[in-house]
């Protein structure tokens, strides 16, 4: 099926095989189509179809809701072409950086599969070539015999590499993360697509890190730490990190946050925030270089920000609600410009 | 249409956005110290209602779902936004906010401008 967009300075084509979504299509081809959560919930991928037949996917997608259906509104990240289509599309089409890696279709085989705490599990995932992604991004997963994708941040960073790290949160009621529960799914296999995502680590950039997690929030932010180790970023950037959890059996990655730290004691500050109990004794004798703290992570995070930011980027990740609470308070109270912020809103 | 009073000027706090409508139609209004702007009431990225989504501070608004911000003064976008807000001419009088409205101002959300 051949996609056409037109902007005024441009044509966009591109084809789309059978039963491929819109924005997978135009990304793969290394349209820059706009989109946030790839996953139905946000809305930022919003197409109008001029001509042509679309199936339009999830009929209960979140990032609908303002749509028009007069206006034949719909969400490239969950539509599919039935004929060629002629599509508009309102936001603007423009690359993030220059060295964005053009995201595509694997068939990912589980490889490692482990229990890090009650309701977090770790899962490996091999595609069959390798390949790179920035520190920060994530992929989108689809479980066998499971309508729609989610997505899931990578955990590793690899210049070149075969393998995909993920965590994943258990999530009441949720399909595909009961489906990862259920029984042991090593080498199960599974439809991803990627690197997405725009939450980013680039060591050119030359920033200091500061970092927000909720919960399964973290991953994407150790891929950062681990990129940034690679490069002994932190021999001359700081990094500060704050990790909300419930309790301390809720805790996981304490040994890969301890063995950054060991290397460079001063430039690296982790801080570990219990929601419901207080740190255990042995946490609190300072011994294995963490720092660890009792409340809600935005609230032990916030004061600890540089009024107007500095040098610094500071990432979010974690529930939504989460993410929305930090950014009213850091651009109002901390003055941090909008580009010096980063997020992904787990929906 | 003409100049409408939209409220008294003590109603728009600095750093405060305040819906009205005026005729039928919907518009914010914002403080910016010497003066006050209004603005349709959506944010012109994906028609978020900027009473709820938006955050004023040093003149400056940011809408807090996608991060676009503008220079509250001009209406200009800074950083990751790409549409201006478009301002409705404004005045003090008697001190009550007028409003010229001669047609609602309106983002063109099919916009297929790309640079
Ligand atoms: C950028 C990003 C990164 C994320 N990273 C992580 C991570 O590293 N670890 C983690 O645990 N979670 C992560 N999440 C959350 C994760 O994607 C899932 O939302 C979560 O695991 C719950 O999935 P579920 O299938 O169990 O729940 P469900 O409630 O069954 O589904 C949740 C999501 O799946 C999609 N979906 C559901 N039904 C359909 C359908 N019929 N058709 C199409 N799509 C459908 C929607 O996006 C929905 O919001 C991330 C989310 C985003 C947006
Ligand atoms: S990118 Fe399609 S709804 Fe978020
Ligand atoms: S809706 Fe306002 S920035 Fe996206």
């Amino acid at each position: 099926m051949l996609i056409e967009i037109e902007k005024k300075s441009k044509t966009y084509r591109f084809e789309a095989n059978a039963g491929e979504k819109i924005l997978h299509a135009g990304l793969r081809a290394g349209v820059p189509l706009p989109f946030e959560c790839a996953t139905g919930t946000c809305g930022s991928c919003k197409a109008r179809v001029n001509q042509g037949d679309i199936d339009e996917g999830w009929p209960e997608a979140p990032g609908k809701e303002n749509f028009k259906a007069a206006k034949r509104e719909m969400l490239m990240c969950q539509c599919v072409a039935q004929t060629d289509c002629n599509l508009t599309v309102p936001s603007k089409i423009k690359a993030f950086r220059e060295d964005d890696i053009n995201p595509d279709h694997h068939q990912g085989k589980i490889t490692d599969y482990e229990m890090l705490t009650s309701d977090v599990l770790r899962f490996e995932v091999k595609v069959p070539i390798e390949g790179t992604f920035h520190a920060g991004q994530f992929f989108v997963l689809q479980a066998p015999e499971l309508e729609g994708y989610r997505a899931y941040s990578m955990v590793n960073y690899s210049q070149s590499t075969d393998t995909l790290e993920f965590i994943i949160k258990k999530f009441p009621g949720g399909e595909l993360s009961n489906w990862a529960f259920e029984s042991n799914r090593l080498n199960e296999t599974l439809d991803v697509f990627g690197p997405l995502g725009r939450a980013t680590f680039h060591p050119d950039e030359g920033h200091d890190l500061f970092m927000i997690a909720g919960g399964s929030g973290v991953a994407g932010l150790m891929s950062i730490l681990e990129h940034a180790n690679q490069v002994n970023y932190f021999q001359d950037h700081k990094v500060e990190l704050y990790f909300g959890v419930r309790t301390p059996n809720d805790l996981f990655f304490a040994e890969r946050f301890r063995a950054i730290k060991t290397q460079h004691p001063d430039n690296v500050s982790i801080n570990i925030v219990f929601s419901n109990e207080p740190p255990t004794s042995e946490q609190l004798s300072g011994n294995d270089g963490l720092n660890y703290l009792t409340g809600f992570v935005h609230e032990r995070a916030l004061p600890a920000v540089l009024e107007g930011g500095g040098n610094t980027m500071h990432y979010l990740a974690g529930p939504a609600p989460m993410v929305d609470a930090l950014i009213r308070p850091l651009i109002l109270d901390s003055k941090i410009p909008a580009d010096r912020i980063r997020y992904d809103k787990f929906n | 249409m003409s100049w409408k009073a939209a409220c008294p000027t003590g109603d728009v706090k600095q750093d405060k956005i305040k819906e009205c409508t005026i005729d039928g139609v919907e518009i914010i209004l914002v403080n910016v110290g010497d003066g006050f702007r209004a603005y349709p009431p959506v944010c012109p990225h994906m028609e978020q209602y900027l009473e709820g989504s938006g955050i004023c501070a040093n003149n400056v608004m940011t809408c807090d779902r996608h991060l676009w911000q503008w220079d509250m003064k001009t209406g200009e976008p800074l950083g990751p936004a790409e549409k201006p807000l478009l301002i409705y001419d404004t005045k003090e009088e008697d001190g009550q906010v007028m409003v010229f409205i001669d047609e609602e101002l309106e983002y063109d959300f099919d916009d297929d401008d790309d640079d």
